[in-house]
């Protein structure tokens, strides 16, 4: 396993534009929007978290667009599954990556940037452990979307997960009112939490088999 | 000592038959050279030796279950936004790290090590992935058309690794165009297998 985990961040760390381009992406659009509109008509506080779920939801379909894809294309898939005769621990060793990667780091600018636009510096942590937690939750599904469309260019894939991802941002969306009224913060970050271990130990298998049948 | 053995084994696609109650043992030391025409189902059968892909009918078994077996297939499994040397870190760990490397010189790679592998050419990108091979010590090599890109230095380069491989009890599995120069069993595939 921590072969994979050495693997995979070496090989994340030169692919440049796999990490640097969502987080690019990301800061455009949180820095964009408020520019776009007449900020003093609105109250920005109050929805600017909308904008920063929704480009948390485009930057982890773009990061994870070329995720077993490249392997696929390149024989690297048929090496690992004669040396560990399925894909599970890749699978999960590439997501954990990604979602350090790429995943936390996002979630760290959509944080800050929601504190910079009048969400309470105390609940900047919090923001940014929801952030992460629905970036692990979409990382795995746009994972499997990557992998069941290998072959046919994986963006087909990944859009046809879209719809998956719809309950993450609910989810999401609920967390952060718990947060504006303080009010259920526990309950729900605790099912978020436990979502997270269930679909980060489910979707590797799922992803493994898609996979194994794309290389057969 | 008996690495590998087919029995009967078959394989259909689309309802074409690429192969029907193929037989055939491969001993420590002892060479396998697969050929036949485009599309005779070469590489289908160096997949389905290896498990990746499943056969239609038959058993395929193996000395043991953790028999060492180095491949090398169509794709050349290497990183092209990564340097040759970075390439090598990411396949070998720091046992094996000093012989890829010792490869890398001999196959005249190792002044282009920190060049980009996307910009090398294909043979020489043939070559760096041939080092995956080269460098192990397996009990089985298996090559899909190992020779396709090599300049007459490599081929023979190749071809003494496998003479030298082959006498130290190293069974070699091979598809290719040409034959190679060493002693070995020959299954032709084609019309006549069907």
């Amino acid at each position: 396993m921590f072969r994979f985990l050495k693997i995979e961040s070496f090989k994340l760390f030169y692919k440049l534009k796999s990490w640097l381009g969502p987080m690019l992406i990301m800061i455009l659009v949180l820095t964009a929007f408020p520019l776009s509109i007449d900020i003093s008509q609105f109250d920005l506080e109050k929805f600017y978290f909308s904008i920063i779920v929704v480009s948390l939801l485009m930057t982890s379909f773009l990061a994870t667009e070329g995720m077993f894809e490249e392997d696929f294309e390149d024989g690297s898939l048929e090496q690992e599954f004669l040396v560990e005769q399925d894909f599970y621990k890749i699978v999960l060793s590439k997501i954990f990556v990604y979602v350090c990667f790429i995943g936390v780091p996002i979630a760290f600018i959509g944080a800050i940037f929601s504190f910079a636009n009048g969400v309470a510096i105390g609940s900047f942590m919090n923001v940014f452990f929801l952030l992460s937690l629905s970036n692990l939750l979409l990382f795995n599904l746009f994972a499997f979307g990557n992998a069941l469309s290998i072959n046919k260019g994986a963006m087909l894939g990944v859009l046809t997960t879209l719809p998956l991802a719809l309950p993450v941002i609910i989810l999401l969306g609920t967390a952060i009112r718990s947060i504006q009224y303080e009010d259920g913060f526990l309950e729900i970050s605790s099912l978020m939490i436990g979502v997270g271990f269930l679909i980060s130990a489910i979707m590797p298998l799922i992803i493994s088999t898609a996979l194994k049948t794309h290389i057969d | 000592m008996k690495l590998i053995s087919a029995q009967n084994i078959s394989y259909k696609i689309n309802e074409k038959k690429l192969f029907h109650n193929l037989s055939f043992e491969v001993f420590s030391g002892e060479g396998l050279h697969i050929k036949g025409g485009n599309g005779s189902g070469k590489s289908t059968l160096i997949k389905i030796l290896l498990g990746i892909t499943s056969i239609t009918k038959g058993s395929i078994e193996y000395s043991n279950k953790d028999l060492k077996i180095s491949y090398l297939g169509h794709k050349n499994a290497i990183k092209h936004y990564l340097t040759p040397s970075q390439n090598l870190h990411l396949l070998f760990d720091d046992a094996t790290l000093s012989n890829a490397f010792e490869w890398l010189e001999k196959l005249d790679l190792f002044q282009m090590q920190d060049e980009l592998t996307a910009n090398l050419s294909f043979g020489q990108q043939k070559k760096l992935a041939l080092i995956r091979v080269l460098a192990q010590s397996p009990e089985l090599i298996v090559l899909d058309e190992p020779f396709v890109g090599l300049d007459h230095a490599a081929s023979d380069l190749l071809n003494n690794f496998f003479t030298q491989k082959l006498s130290e009890g190293t069974g070699i599995i091979l598809t290719s165009h040409i034959h190679p120069s060493f002693e070995c069993q020959v299954i032709a595939l084609g019309e006549r297998n069907v």
